[in-house]
């Protein structure tokens, strides 16, 4: 609807509006990126940075099987998590677009109120919940359990738990609105055209809503591969991920620039796996109907 | 509109009862999912014994009361505030000015400065974190400073403004510029112009991301934790306590948390209603 102006880039009155932003993830995200990468091709000496230029990190990083085996194991949770949370999220979604119209609001209130509770917090109580002698064994115990059914905490399973609970949100909304974009009238023409429902949804629905499903991938891939609090709380630290590998190696091992190669490749291999997905995508979309 | 048609495994009328069922649902599972582990908390902050387990031995507002005789949570509940008021500020501002040049305007570098401003969106919080905290190493070193409540603070801001450039873009997406336009022909300066048309057109996009911004500040757990040095807000101060054994204190902290939570979201709500 708003039209788009044509503006010189140093147009006094862009450039007002834009440099604020522009400077300050320039000097606190780009910047602070690329020093990321100048350390990772030095030294520490007894816990002390030393700025001589070596690849002994690196050399370090490829040849431990370790840090490769932990970052399988990340990019198989995360992977996990997304298809976790897109089953779990589309038919919500559908349903806020759809359906619960009286009650939209009030439900995305609700969504967006659980969404912006602090993740500590919220893993905390899940903690409670979930532990030997928490909440949820003392209920099902009440109506006649044995005690300690409910004991996935300090595992896998917990881990796995946490990560869709504070990653959901993310797949809810961004699918909301993109099924919530679509011309009603392409679905009403479906059905005069003599498709059930089902198909309707199945061959309309569905193929409009995928930039949405897409996008809340790549989002919930992305911030999956970087939990830490999750598998420390809830997962006890027994399986480590690539996260808690990282922090401990700043923080217990104080190696920055171990810790910072290790950051990058995290990052590097999280951006890999999303562009491949992405050409694979696009590849089956040219060689005929998904 | 439902028009009947010969279904292979399922007449129309089961169909669109399995599909309510399954719709509605969700939804009914994925609100008791999400509020579990909260009113768990809630509930176990009136616990009057010593240890959050159940049965309660009683019901009482006592760790409430522990909670402001504990500096430690006097302190950061100070901290955490500070900190959300003045990020939620610079990220509002800067984000909405972005939106604006992001959404707006045709130029030269239009999508370099959308990605860059845009980036932090999709990077990890910890690894964000991280990054920043070697950059004001290296920076403090150089000139002589330690990490602190500035630090979190610009933490913050740099995490939050894409999220209010975003939210802030939905607004000037749906905005009619020919309104602009009307008034500059009826005779108005350009401030007039943001004064009375582009920033109430705006207002609630801007409202909205002030709400998320405030929040996102206020609950942030790993920006603070890299970048706060010995400075605890709420979050961290309730991690420090997960980790040295659970009494009631932090589930009454945690609660106490929520409550701006729950009144922002409310007012939010309430505004945008009466903008509609």
């Amino acid at each position: 609807m708003s039209g788009e102006i044509d503006r010189s880039w140093r147009d006094p009155e862009l450039l007002v509006k834009a440099l604020p932003s522009v400077i300050l993830q320039t000097a606190f995200f780009l910047a602070p990126l690329l020093m990321t990468v100048a350390l990772t091709f030095q030294q520490t000496k007894n816990y002390q940075l030393q700025w001589t230029w070596s690849l002994f990190v690196w050399t370090d990083i490829f040849s431990k099987g370790h840090y490769w085996t932990i970052l399988g194991h990340t990019l198989f949770m995360a992977i996990t998590c997304v298809i976790l949370c897109l089953v779990i999220a589309f038919p919500v979604a559908y349903a806020l677009a759809t359906r619960v119209r009286a009650y939209q609001n009030h439900v995305k209130v609700l969504i967006t109120f659980a969404f912006l509770t602090d993740a500590t917090l919220k893993t905390f109580g899940w903690v409670l919940f979930l532990d030997k002698n928490g909440a949820a064994n003392y209920l099902l115990q009440q109506i006649g359990f044995p005690p300690a059914v409910v004991d996935i905490l300090f595992t896998d399973w917990a881990t796995m738990l946490g990560m869709v609970y504070n990653l959901l949100s993310f797949a809810i909304f961004t699918i909301y609105l993109s099924i919530d974009a679509i011309d009603r009238s392409l679905i009403l023409a479906a059905y005069d055209a003599g498709a059930s429902k089902f198909r309707a949804f199945w061959e309309v629905t569905l193929p409009l809503a995928r930039p949405g499903i897409w996008a809340a991938s790549v989002l919930i891939f992305l911030l999956a591969v970087g939990v830490f609090l999750e598998p420390k709380v809830l997962g006890g630290g027994k399986s480590p991920m690539s996260a808690e590998l990282i922090r401990q190696t700043f923080e217990t091992r104080v190696n920055w620039p171990l810790g910072a190669a290790l950051t990058l490749v995290l990052m590097t291999v999280a951006v890999f796996v999303v562009l491949l997905f992405n050409r694979v995508y696009s590849l089956k979309r040219h060689m005929g109907p998904v | 509109m439902a028009y009947p048609t010969p279904t292979p495994w399922m007449n129309a009328k089961t169909e669109a009862r399995v599909a309510n069922v399954l719709l509605y649902g969700s939804v009914a599972a994925v609100l008791i999912f999400f509020y579990l582990p909260i009113f768990t908390l809630i509930a176990f902050s009136f616990q009057e014994g010593r240890y959050p387990t159940l049965p309660f031995e009683g019901v009482s507002l006592k760790w409430y009361g522990a909670l402001f005789e504990n500096s430690g949570a006097r302190d950061a509940l100070y901290n955490s505030t500070v900190i959300a008021v003045v990020a939620t500020v610079f990220a509002t501002v800067m984000g909405s000015a972005a939106a604006i040049v992001a959404v707006r305007y045709k130029f030269r570098f239009r999508l370099p400065f959308t990605g860059l401003s845009a980036a932090p969106l999709a990077f990890p919080q910890l690894l964000l974190g991280i990054v920043l905290l070697l950059w004001f190493s290296v920076l403090g070193r150089a000139f002589d400073f330690n990490t602190g409540l500035v630090t979190a603070i610009i933490g913050h801001v740099v995490y939050i403004t894409p999220f209010a450039l975003v939210i802030v873009a939905v607004q000037v997406f749906n905005f009619d510029a020919t309104l602009e336009d009307a008034a500059r022909d009826c005779g108005a300066t350009t401030f007039e112009v943001y004064r009375y048309v582009t920033l109430p057109l705006l207002w609630p996009g801007i409202f909205s991301a002030g709400i998320f911004a405030f929040l996102l500040s206020w609950g942030n757990f790993y920006l603070t934790y890299s970048l706060a040095g010995s400075t605890r807000t709420l979050p961290t101060f309730v991690f420090s306590g997960i980790a040295t054994g659970s009494s009631p204190l932090y589930p009454a902290i945690a609660t106490v948390v929520f409550i701006p939570g729950i009144l922002l979201v409310i007012l939010a709500d309430r505004t945008r209603r009466k903008a509609v």
